[in-house]
Order: C-alpha cells, then structure tokens, then sequence
C-alpha cells in the first residue's frame, strides 16, 4: 500500500461522495490562508480549551485519529468560525487591511504591524480577545509590541504605537 | 587621454540585457500571482494553504475572508492517481 506520499501523479481523482448522515454535520471555515493567519491569536484566545481538547485526542490515538476525534474537531471548526464571524461583523476594515497588508509580504507578520495593532485594539474593544504570544521573556518587551521590527523591509513609523490591552485593575 | 564612449557600448547592452529579463520575470511574476507580489521561501506548510486558497477560490492568490466555506468545499479535496510501477 502506500508508504509514502504520492509525489508522481498525473491524475487526479475527486470523490464527491458526503460523509455518511449519521455524523453530524458542520459548514468548514471558508477562511483562506491570509484571513486566518491575521485573526489566528484570536482564535488561539477564545478556542484554546477545545483545540488543546483535540490535539489531545489526535495524540491519544495515533494512527486513528482522523476517525476518533471527529467530534472534537468539530468543535474545533465551530470555534474557529465563530470567531471569524464576530470578527468581520465588528472590525471588517481593519481586518482586511492587515490581511491584505499580509498577502502582499509573503504571510509575514513583522511587516504588517502597524495595521495588526490597529486590528488588536478593534478586536479588544469589540470582542474582548487579546493577542498574546506565548512563552516571550519577561524581561524584554513582547514580539508583536516592539517598535523597531528588525527585519521588516520599512520602519514602522514613529506615529504607530503599538496598543497594549489595559488589565482591569484587580481590587 | 579620456576614454572614448563607444567601449562603453557593450556594458550597456550587458547591463540593458540583465535588466530587461530582470524586470520581464518579475513582471511574470507580478501577474501569474494576481497583482501581488510573489511569495517566496513557500514551505510544504504554505504549499497546503495555498492549494487550500485555490480549492476554496478557484484562483492560487485569492483570499476570501467568509466565515463559512461554499457548499462542495468538504468533498473536493483530490487524490493523486499515480500509476504503478511494477
């Protein structure tokens, strides 16, 4: 059977068969790749319980994963959609500015900041989900709120400033 | 006595040759991408989302931003057919 990926086609078949109805069904993201890499820390922030849920599961059962964790993975994609409709209904602009502003640089994400903090701080103050990276050193200022990117192709000008989600103050 | 200008003619045709196939790839390149500029360093990562882009768009640059995919999107992941080789 096969061992390894087939590279060699020169065919293609499509299989337009549905799944079976005894398995529920659930609408994909329609999202491609820009979209979803602009709105990805958000969805991290509000999903992160059912996609550690499913990555869990697919190490669980190695091999048989794909058939086990259907259910966790549609959770999965519920979240994820849930987020890119809240998300387009609140902050369409900016949204598609900072993914369009990604598409023209090769899906890098230091060349678009200044758009990315405009889009934070919509998505902060409308949905209430924040961008964090994780793991950062806490001695240095995180990634994604550094003025100077060193690798962008252009400064990010002096008028940008990155926007820092205020915590509540905790009494 | 100063250098006369007709040997400098052959670097100028060097130079206007690399600069007409420089910009006529990065004109191919502009417009099989769409308009954009082309991506570059692309791993086996962005290689699936870009044939992802494409089944979902009909296009290998396009990007759509709806929350829901359209109908025929679940089934129309393709299978390679290769021939055997025995």
């Amino acid at each position: 059977m096969a061992a390894r990926k087939p590279t060699f086609n020169q065919q293609i078949l499509i299989d337009p068969t549905p799944l079976p109805d005894s398995i529920p069904k659930v609408k994909e993201v329609g999202a491609s790749s820009a979209p979803l890499l602009s709105a990805a820390f958000f969805i991290g922030a509000r999903c992160k319980d059912y996609n550690d849920d499913y990555m869990q599961c697919k190490t669980e059962n190695p091999g048989k994963g794909e058939f086990e964790c259907l259910k966790e993975g549609r959770r999965v994609t519920r979240c994820a959609r849930s987020v890119i409709e809240d998300i387009n209904k609140s902050c369409l602009e900016q949204f598609r500015a900072h993914w369009t502003c990604l598409e023209n640089n090769n899906h890098q994400l230091w060349q678009c900041r200044p758009d990315e903090w405009k889009l934070n701080k919509c998505v902060f103050d409308n949905l209430k989900l924040e961008k964090t990276i994780p793991d950062q050193p806490k001695q240095s200022t995180p990634l994604h709120l550094r003025q100077k990117q060193i690798y962008a192709h252009s400064p990010v000008p002096a008028w940008e400033k990155p926007f820092i989600a205020e915590k509540p103050q905790s009494s | 006595m100063p250098v006369p200008f007709e040997t400098l003619i052959p670097y100028v045709i060097i130079t206007a040759m690399f600069g007409v196939t420089g910009a006529g790839l990065s004109g191919i390149r502009h417009y099989a991408g769409g308009g954009k500029k082309h991506r570059w360093s692309i791993d086996t990562w962005d290689r699936q989302m870009m044939d992802r882009d494409r089944r979902l768009t009909g296009v290998l640059r396009g990007q759509t931003d709806n929350p829901i995919a359209p109908a025929g999107f679940e089934v129309n992941q393709p299978w390679r057919a290769e021939k055997r080789f025995s």
